[in-house]
C-alpha cells in the first residue's frame, strides 16, 4: 500500500487511523486523511493547508459537528447523551478493533496515485494525498474544508506554489 | 426541533441525508453500548446477565467489550459485589 510513499505522506496516513479511531470513525474516511495530514504537521499539503488557516482543531471540531449535525436532523441531541452517560461513554473506537480504510479513502489513495503519474513524479508525497482528497469532491474532507471557509481551488493554488520550491 | 427540518431516516427525503443520519447513528450506538455494557460491568454484572439482556452470546459480548474495560481500568476494575446472580 505505501509503495512509494515518502516518510511524511505513510505518517500522514499512519496518523488517519490514529483520528479516526479517536473520532469514532469504525473505517478511515477521506476526512481522515486530511485530519492525519494536519497532524503530522509536516510536508507542503500540511503547510498549504496551515498557510490557508487550517488546523487540526477546526477540522476535527467540524467533523464533531457533522456527526451532531446528522444525529440532531433526526432528533437526537449527542450533547444530552454525552451528559447522561456519563464517563464511560466515549466515541473512542477500542485499540483491538481494527479499522479498515473506507471505500472513499481508498478512493483518495488511488487518486493520489494517479496525481504523481500526471506531475511525472517519483515519490508520493502528502500534496498528491491532498490532490486525491480534493478531487473527490462528494467526499467528507471537502464538505469540512468548505465548511471552514476554504475553497478547494485555493488550496490546490498554494500546494502548487510550495511544490515548487520544496517537494515531500 | 421543526418538524420540517427533521430528515426521515425511515423515510423517503434525501437519501444521502438519510444514510449520513444511519452512519451518525450505528458511530452513536457502538458508543453507547460500549459505555452501558462498562456501567453494568463496574455495577457487578455477570457477562451471562449483560449478554442476556442485549439478547447475544456471552462469547460475543466478552470479545466486544471485555479488552476495552481492562484497558480503561489497568489492574482490578472497581466492582460492586454481584447483583444476586
Amino acid at each position: 500500500m505505501f509503495n512509494r510513499f515518502t516518510d511524511k505522506s505513510r505518517k500522514s496516513v499512519q496518523a488517519a487511523f490514529e483520528e479516526a479511531r479517536m473520532l469514532g470513525h469504525d473505517s478511515v474516511g477521506d476526512e481522515d486523511l486530511l485530519l492525519g495530514i494536519l497532524r503530522v504537521e509536516e510536508g507542503v499539503a500540511a503547510e498549504a493547508l496551515s498557510s490557508l488557516g487550517v488546523t487540526l482543531e477546526d477540522a476535527r471540531e467540524e467533523s464533531e459537528e457533522m456527526l451532531s449535525d446528522a444525529l440532531s436532523s433526526i432528533g437526537i441531541s449527542l450533547e444530552e447523551i454525552r451528559r447522561e452517560a456519563g464517563d464511560a461513554f466515549e466515541m473512542r473506537i477500542p485499540t483491538h478493533r481494527r479499522l479498515p480504510l473506507s471505500p472513499r479513502a481508498k478512493n483518495v489513495l488511488v487518486g493520489a496515485r494517479k496525481e504523481m503519474r500526471r506531475l511525472g513524479d517519483n515519490y508520493l508525497g502528502t500534496e498528491h494525498v491532498l490532490l486525491g482528497i480534493l478531487s473527490n469532491e462528494d467526499g467528507t474532507a471537502v464538505s469540512i474544508l468548505v465548511s471552514m471557509g476554504v475553497s478547494t481551488e485555493a488550496l490546490e493554488d498554494r500546494l502548487f506554489k510550495l511544490r515548487g520550491r520544496a517537494a515531500g | 426541533m421543526d418538524q420540517n427540518t427533521r430528515t426521515q431516516v425511515g423515510g423517503t427525503g434525501d437519501p444521502r441525508d438519510g444514510l449520513e443520519a444511519v452512519v451518525a447513528l450505528r458511530r452513536l450506538l457502538e458508543a453507547l453500548e460500549a459505555a452501558q455494557v462498562e456501567n453494568a460491568f463496574i455495577a457487578g454484572w455477570s457477562w451471562a446477565q449483560i449478554a442476556e439482556v442485549l439478547g447475544v452470546s456471552k462469547q460475543a459480548v466478552h470479545k466486544k467489550h471485555a479488552r476495552r474495560i481492562k484497558d480503561r481500568y489497568p489492574g482490578e476494575p472497581p466492582r460492586r459485589k454481584g447483583r444476586g446472580a
